[in-house]
């Protein structure tokens, strides 16, 4: 089964079994982990459920289109280079995603 | 329940008015620009003569044709964009309020001495607009406003149709100018988009403006007026938010919960269904009061209490949910961020005048104030 990590900005970690073609935001938010907001519920305009993926797997992720890199400088916490909105990545069968949630998303 | 009056179903609650809005595919936004109160004869003829033919930029259009016009608007109008905008914003906000503090009597009022034109001014920037015409494209929304949303008779109608047809035509002005001049604005981009090839035409950009020329500063100038309003008749969070102004962004998030500049917007039911376990009709209408379920005491502790440490404040309604979620959100909050802040620094000390008597706007979804009457101290 499809696994994401959550660690919030003080170090907490949830480990969450994830459901293919669900996104990353849909999956914290069915399963109450704090630090993910998503306002708009999904439709790129809100830019509150940034998260900040682990160097490691950054790489292996689709790379993101241009309205997500867009959205991404409306962010609370300022991006970083791994920086992305958890509603565009899509779990796939065999994801093992670590991310980190930023301190702040309003 | 069942409004016999404007013929709608009524929706107050937070998980039915949400689950409403998530529910795009049963629940069409067709209606969502329709005139509550049809519109009379002479009124239609004006407008028919006049040639006006918008009816909605996004708000009211349904899938595909709203994702399709949708992601190509969206792209023109990313926080990178405005962005840019927040020094002038600020420099505004603050000639604004030191014009108003200067005058000798020591009163203002600050619909019309910061929140009127504030927000207009951004968004006339942000679409390559006259900046010199704040006062005709605020007539012009007004009547769009009352036109849509008011109780009009069909004679008073008539000098608010004649303004709807002037705001059309500029609209079809500003996309046949931007083909000839090709400007750094929102609307030259979505006229480069097209020329590039991107599915828009020239009615749906002059459209997106006739919403954006509205919607871009209507509910602007009412949040910077309810936040203001709101903040100061509660001295003691006032006095948070002037000794921390990092709890501004969270006291706005709690004036959208507490006071949405849009307390309630339409839905049509497509097929039957069932709301809040009332059975619905297809073709139906259905009011979601987003005012009401942001006080709904079973998703908001204390729901009457205003409390900018309310920690689950941004779970709101107030922009709406799902793929209509007002494109212009961030914009919003940062203005009324900036004003805020730009006040608690430069006018910590400002009072409410009357706070009882201030007065809004009759109509089905927009709850403005019309003045917010402070004084200080010399």
């Amino acid at each position: 089964m499809p696994k994401v990590t959550f660690t919030d900005h003080a170090g907490e970690t949830r480990a969450i079994d994830a459901n293919p073609g669900d996104s990353v935001m849909e999956t914290a938010v069915r399963n109450g982990v704090p630090g993910i907001v998503a306002e708009c519920g999904g439709s790129l305009s809100c830019a509150t459920c940034h998260v900040i993926v682990d160097p490691a797997d950054f790489a292996s992720l689709p790379p993101m289109e241009e309205m997500e890199d867009e959205m991404l400088y409306g962010t609370a916490v300022e991006r970083r280079e791994t920086s992305r909105l958890s509603c565009q990545i899509r779990i796939t069968e065999d994801l093992d995603l670590h991310v980190t949630t930023p301190e702040t998303q309003v | 329940m069942y409004d016999e009056r404007i013929g709608y179903w009524v929706v107050t609650r937070y998980d039915d008015v949400k689950a409403v809005f998530d529910d795009w595919e049963t629940f069409s936004s067709e209606n969502a620009q329709a005139p509550v109160r049809e519109r009379g004869a002479e009124a239609k003829r004006i407008m028919a003569e006049g040639g006006f033919t918008a009816y909605s930029g996004l708000s009211a259009r349904v899938p595909p044709e709203h994702t399709r016009i949708r992601k190509i608007v969206a792209r023109a109008f990313t926080p990178r964009r405005y962005k840019a905008l927040e020094p002038a914003i600020r420099a505004n906000v603050v000639r604004e309020i030191e014009t108003m503090l200067r005058r000798p009597d020591r009163t203002g009022d600050l619909v019309a001495d910061l929140a009127y034109e504030l927000p207009t001014v951004t968004i006339l920037t942000l679409i390559g607009a006259d900046t010199s015409q704040i006062d005709t494209y605020k007539r012009w929304s007004d009547s769009r406003g009352a036109m849509t949303w008011g109780d009009l008779s069909d004679e008073e109608q008539i000098p608010h149709a004649h303004n709807l047809v002037e705001y059309w035509q500029e609209c079809l002005r500003l996309v046949e100018e931007a083909h000839r001049t090709h400007p750094d604005s929102l609307v030259g981009d979505l006229v480069r988009a097209q020329e590039a090839g991107e599915e828009i035409t020239d009615h749906e950009i002059a459209s997106v403006c006739y919403s954006l020329l509205f919607a871009g500063h209507e509910t602007t100038t009412t949040l910077i007026s309810n936040a203001l309003r709101v903040l100061l008749a509660h001295p003691e969070q006032w006095r948070q938010v002037v000794e921390d102004p990092k709890k501004i962004s969270a006291a706005v998030e709690e004036v959208l919960r507490y006071s949405p500049s849009i307390v309630a917007w339409r839905r049509r039911a497509k097929r039957d269904a069932v709301v809040g376990g009332v059975e619905i009709p297809a073709g139906a209408n259905l009011l979601l009061v987003m005012g009401s379920a942001n006080r709904d005491e079973s998703h908001f502790e204390a729901p009457e209490v205003f409390d900018i440490s309310r920690p689950n404040a941004r779970e709101h309604l107030a922009f709406g949910y799902g793929i209509h979620y007002c494109l212009g959100n961030m914009l919003a909050k940062l203005q009324a961020k900036v004003a805020i802040e730009e006040v608690a620094r430069l006018a910590p000390g400002l009072r409410l005048v009357d706070a009882d008597a201030i007065e809004f706007g009759h109509n089905l979804s927009f709850r403005a104030p019309v003045r917010v009457p402070v004084t200080w101290e010399a």
